[in-house]
């Protein structure tokens, strides 16, 4: 059971623009954007309406993420090939 | 002489098919050696006479051949020592000695028999002080990379903070593997762990470790990657002191958590290394944040975001209030001209209309005034009195009064019904009834 490497772990949800960024890092920091432009006066209502609505989106996906219970680990095998690691403990490899 | 025991030592073949054919000659012909068989016989010599010791000396004109072997010379004040360490031993040195350092060798003593020379076979060497050829190499490395400004803070570069994949580069087996994923699944199970497994210690460990750290770089997969192995001795650590792990520190592409044994080793990967950590368990808390704390964060998030759009309307209100306001404000400023050109305009109106009046007015009172000169009614209010008859015509002569007649006299402020006694004899001038 390999996977070819990927590069990030979260894929866009269902229904969602792809340009809207997936990783956790990546929607945090936009939240803090958005945050910023809310709090700022320069926004119209119509845009901060749009802003609040997609950090909403951005804070569900996140918590989704954030509410993973297990460790995956794998392995990078010679091949390039990723495969989950066996380490002996009760994580279930992941995948 | 076949029992003489150095005789034994000069040998073999010649020194024993020889030793036969001498001893019956009358004339003694001088016994003689070949200078190999000399030299060989010395070397047996030397080597079964002295077991193999430590020497302490200088080190002076030390040469790393190409094949590996190293020569140099051990001296003191007074003397020297003639030095070789074969490549199996040499290769396990941390570097070369500087010329004039203090060490301590152990070997044996032997002899280079194309040479005649007698040195020493060196098995291991120690500067002085347990560390002190390991410090050099360290130092000597730590120069080099600081040249080439690879040491710089400059370069190194802030952790992802919320990394989605963390690479490991260790032992698999190893216990700081162990460690780093417990502190991972702790504070941030969310995390992909990707291990690329090295041997950490040994030969062609550092090698190992650098194809090993390139390899989880190129696979675009690692937001962060963690190098190091646990605790152990200086030897164990040294693959981290090595330049092919240094330099695949500083060429990787995303940054790198150094994590090598206790916090008292430090060692060049470190240096290299975008972050330092004491142990494997710390390079884990380093790279992960901690869940328990991003949750609660995540948990206010909504609330912020809807203060701020509440705050953007809220504010879109007032802006729009002011600017209400401004323009009735405006309105008031634009039409204040025209409102006191009205109020001119009435005011002459007004001025026009009382001069108006008083003209009329005047002219009236100056009419009533006419009127009332040539108003009858004047000269009865002086005292003078009309007669009329009952239908209104004047009676203005006597025999109008017939004895009898009643007629109406008309005074100042009214009439009177009166009745005529008859003329009256002309005794004065006026009459009045």
């Amino acid at each position: 059971m390999t996977d070819p490497v990927e590069k990030k772990v979260a894929k866009a949800p269902e229904g969602q623009d792809p340009a809207e960024p997936t990783t956790l890092e990546a929607r945090l920091r936009r939240l803090e954007e958005i945050m910023s432009q809310l709090e700022a006066d320069e926004v119209d209502v119509e845009r901060a309406l749009a802003l609040f609505e997609e950090g909403v989106r951005h804070v569900r996906a996140a918590e989704k993420i954030l509410s993973e219970t297990e460790l995956r680990v794998e392995e990078l095998l010679s091949s390039g090939k990723v495969r989950p690691l066996d380490t002996g403990e009760q994580d279930g490899g992941g995948a | 002489m076949t029992d003489d025991p150095t005789l034994d030592l000069f040998g073999d073949e010649a020194a024993r098919s020889e030793a036969p054919d001498t001893p019956p000659t009358s004339a003694p012909e001088p016994r003689v050696w070949s200078v190999s068989q000399v030299n060989r016989a010395v070397r047996a010599l030397l080597e079964s006479a002295v077991d193999a010791l430590w020497v302490g000396g200088e080190v002076a004109n030390w040469t790393r051949a190409r094949s590996g072997h190293c020569y140099f010379t051990l001296k003191d004040d007074r003397a020297q020592l003639r030095c070789v360490m074969w490549r199996t031993e040499a290769e396990r040195l941390p570097t070369d000695p500087d010329e004039g350092m203090q060490v301590r060798v152990f070997g044996t003593l032997t002899l280079y028999e194309a040479r005649g020379e007698y040195q020493m076979s060196v098995k291991s060497l120690e500067a002085e002080g347990a560390e002190g050829l390991w410090r050099l190499a360290f130092e000597k490395l730590r120069r080099k990379l600081e040249g080439e400004g690879l040491l710089e803070p400059a370069r190194k570069r802030p952790l992802p903070r919320f990394p989605d994949t963390v690479g490991v580069v260790t032992s698999p087996s190893g216990a700081a593997l162990h460690d780093i994923l417990t502190v991972l699944r702790r504070r941030a199970p969310w995390v992909r762990v990707l291990v690329r497994g090295a041997r950490v210690q040994g030969e062609g460990a550092a090698e190992e470790i650098a194809r090993a750290l390139t390899a989880l770089g190129a696979s675009g997969a690692c937001d962060v990657i963690i190098v190091g192995r646990g605790g152990g001795s200086l030897e164990d650590l040294w693959a981290f002191n090595l330049e092919p792990v240094a330099r695949a520190i500083a060429a990787s592409p995303v940054p790198i958590v150094s994590a090598v044994g206790h916090e008292v080793d430090i060692t060049i990967s470190d240096l290299v290394a975008d972050l330092r950590s004491p142990t494997p368990s710390a390079a884990a808390e380093a790279v992960a944040p901690d869940g328990s704390v991003l949750r609660a964060q995540m948990r206010d998030v909504p609330e912020r975001l809807a203060r701020g759009l509440r705050g953007t309307v809220a504010r879109r209100r007032d802006v729009l209030r002011e600017e209400l306001a401004r323009l009735g404000r405006d309105l008031e400023r634009r039409l204040a001209p025209a409102r006191q050109a009205v109020d001119l305009g009435v005011a002459r109106l007004e001025r026009g209309v009382v001069r108006l009046v008083e003209r009329r007015r005047q002219r009236l009172s100056a009419l009533t005034g006419r009127l009332e000169a040539l108003s009858p009614l004047a000269i009865l209010a002086r005292g003078y009195a009309v007669a009329t008859t009952e239908e209104g015509r004047v009676l203005r002569r006597v025999e109008d009064f017939p004895p009898g007649r009643t007629f109406m006299l008309r005074v100042g402020d009214g009439s009177v019904s009166a009745e005529s006694r008859g003329p009256v004899a002309e005794k004065a001038p006026e009459e009045k009834a």
